[in-house]
């Protein structure tokens, strides 16, 4: 990989410690990758927030680097392990509490947003197409390739953290044209509603691995393709899709000698069955990824004017902060049924001490429920799980 | 003797080699309080800390990262890490917690128990103990069949295997002149023609390391007369090798002769 004079000066550790390190984390990836050089960036979105998952080998290097290191462009953060504000209210332990909120100094002290959601294209950091950007979150990134037409690899936690401290990612994978286009094509039947969105991409990830899908035959807002993302990156390792008529650049695409594969009702109801291990949950958790304002109204409006069932399970209604504070109305709602959550979600949540069997309507949640929080699981779409609340 | 990979992560480690045969993921395959492998990596048991951990490459979830970083910290980090082909995971948390790291290196030119010297900057590998040898093997064809030659008792390697025309490249010799040199010496062969090379084969044979040049010539003759060493000679068909007990990487290099 060719490196400028300035690039090989801060390697060289020139502009300190922090930069040296980052800068020696990109040319790492880009050896490893065969990158050619390094290319400047506009926004990045980091995962490893969750003191679940970085613990405190986490926190050390995190302190370490934001000594002298600071973020370049636009960052934003990852959902953490427990909302920051009312982490008492959900049970969190005051330890637990504490380390998490050093992790979010730690990345404020580099100038990171600390504003912690899987969606934060829906809160200001929104690349433009075309857009060189380094975004961790398979299901944000797959968001921001396929969607909004700027270009991300799947980075890890590091290598975003790094790419936003030097302002550059290396040069290669979906930064370039070739790896950007179909490699097959899906002839979709499903009905137009979010949770058999989220079904098909489970569907296609499973079956198809790290394709480059490109969907016929749907028509899914911004939501579906959400949480469409989702699901095909946590079954798969897809990281960019095309839908027809819907996705910026899908009119482009040449879809000449690609395998198609159909896919119908009777897969997404196989698929919901599948993913179904449990019957009665203790906990009903929306909003895999974050939920919308679009989201948050339409869940208001199914629950309004209803009374709380005396049965129903704890509820909890992941968003993000910002959009929250959008909704003070529907917010007043949805808190008369559950907690409306935010900066975190049931899968970095440290659930698993208080719950046993949680229900969903994300495919994507339902893949990480059982290994990463031992949870039974019940699939349901929106409807099916508002009326075990209301 | 020394091993050329590419550098992924700075710093010098040195250590006993602890190698894997799979592909290894940090979380879940290794205990951070202890260094000790799980079930899963196929060496349970054992431990990484201050070795010079080996393994194909990294895999699972991007949270192993992290888990390099808990080894750190409990102090129980391997010495230096090699890889096959190394991979995101593996490679940002080894530059995260600074542990020498190379990549491209041929895992099966190592054991375990070898004591190995990793530069993550230069991206070598420099094997204690081991010696390494630079040699040619050439196949001799006459009319489709192959020269093959037992070696004799009085060669200090691989008696009484089968092999083809072989030697030592001496110091400032090009391995083609070597080739021709020992086909002449070992055959009285002369004029015999360069058909194909390729790539240098690497062998690990207990202590030493053969890095063998593969040539094929076309012989005009198969009269030929045999030195002290080699004691018996064949001319056979390819498809005839199996049965022969022959030298270490001679399948790998009639292979990549194309033979």
């Amino acid at each position: 990989m060719h490196l400028t004079r300035d690039e090989e000066s801060i390697l060289a550790g020139e502009r300190g410690p922090g930069m040296q390190r980052a800068m020696e984390i990109l040319v790492a990836l880009g050896r490893i990758y065969d990158a050619d050089s390094l290319v400047p960036i506009t926004s990045a979105h980091l995962s490893g927030v969750s003191y679940k998952t970085i613990g405190e080998g986490g926190i050390d290097f995190l302190e370490e680097i934001s000594k002298d290191a600071r973020v370049k462009v636009e960052t934003t953060l990852n959902p953490a392990g427990m909302d920051l504000s009312r982490w008492q209210e959900m049970g969190v332990e005051e330890a637990f509490a504490k380390r998490q909120l050093t992790i979010i100094k730690a990345y404020g002290n580099m100038g990171v947003t600390t504003n912690c959601t899987c969606t934060p294209y829906f809160t200001g950091n929104s690349p433009k197409p075309g857009e060189s950007v380094a975004w961790a979150e398979s299901s944000a990134l797959s968001y921001v390739n396929s969607v909004l037409g700027a270009r991300t690899n799947r980075e890890g936690g590091p290598g975003a953290l790094a790419a936003a401290i030097i302002g550059k990612t290396p040069h290669y994978g979906l930064h370039l044209d070739e790896n950007r286009r179909p490699t097959v094509v899906i002839e979709a039947e499903v009905q137009d509603e979010i949770t058999d969105y989220s079904l098909l991409g489970h569907v296609v990830g499973q079956r198809l691995g790290a394709a480059v899908p490109y969907f016929k035959g749907i028509k899914p807002d911004c939501n579906g393709l959400k949480t469409m993302a989702a699901a095909m990156a946590a079954s798969g390792s897809v990281a960019i899709f095309h839908v027809e008529g819907v996705t910026p650049r899908s009119l482009d695409c040449d879809l000449k000698g690609l395998e198609r594969v159909r896919l119908d009702r009777q897969d997404i109801r196989k698929a919901k069955e599948s993913l179904t291990t449990g019957k009665d949950p203790d906990l009903i958790a929306v909003g895999c990824p974050h939920l919308s304002q679009m989201e948050m109204k339409a869940l208001a409006s199914m629950l309004d004017g209803k009374r709380p069932r005396s049965d129903s399970p704890e509820v909890w209604f992941c968003t993000s902060r910002t959009v929250r504070t959008w909704c003070p109305k529907e917010t007043a709602v949805l808190e008369r049924f559950g907690k409306v959550v935010c900066d975190t979600c049931m899968i970095v949540a440290p659930i698993e001490s208080r719950h046993e069997c949680t229900a969903t309507n994300s495919a994507k949640a339902c893949t990480y429920l059982p290994s990463l929080c031992s949870q039974k699981v019940v699939c349901g779409s929106y409807a099916e799980l508002m009326e075990r609340v209301a | 003797m020394i091993l050329n990979g590419r550098g992924i992560s700075k710093g010098t480690g040195e250590g006993e080699v602890l190698l894997l045969e799979r592909p290894f993921s940090f979380l879940g395959g290794v205990d951070p309080k202890t260094g000790r492998l799980s079930g899963t990596s196929g060496a349970e048991g054992s431990e990484l800390t201050d070795k010079v951990f080996s393994f194909p490459c990294g895999k699972g979830s991007t949270v192993g990262s992290y888990t390099i970083l808990q080894l750190r910290r409990e102090r129980r980090l391997p010495a230096a890490i090699i890889n096959q082909r190394a991979e995101t995971i593996v490679a940002t948390g080894a530059v995260m917690a600074k542990v020498p790291m190379v990549d491209g290196i041929d895992l099966a030119l190592l054991r375990n128990g070898d004591q190995a010297l990793v530069d993550g900057e230069r991206g070598t590998v420099d094997l204690r103990g081991v010696k390494g040898h630079r040699v040619v093997t050439s196949l001799l064809m006459h009319q489709g069949r192959l020269l093959v030659l037992k070696r004799s008792d009085k060669v200090s390697t691989c008696q009484g295997k089968w092999a083809g025309v072989s030697g030592y490249i001496e110091p400032g010799e090009e391995p083609l002149q070597t080739a021709v040199k020992e086909i002449e010496e070992e055959t009285t062969v002369t004029g015999a023609k360069l058909a194909r090379s390729a790539a240098t084969v690497t062998v690990r044979q207990g202590e030493n390391i053969w890095a063998i040049h593969p040539f094929l010539f076309e012989s005009p003759t198969d009269q030929i007369t045999i030195d002290w060493e080699h004691t018996e000679y064949r001319w056979v068909q390819p498809s005839q090798m199996q049965g022969l007990d022959l030298v270490p990487g001679f399948q790998r290099v009639l292979a990549d002769l194309g033979l």
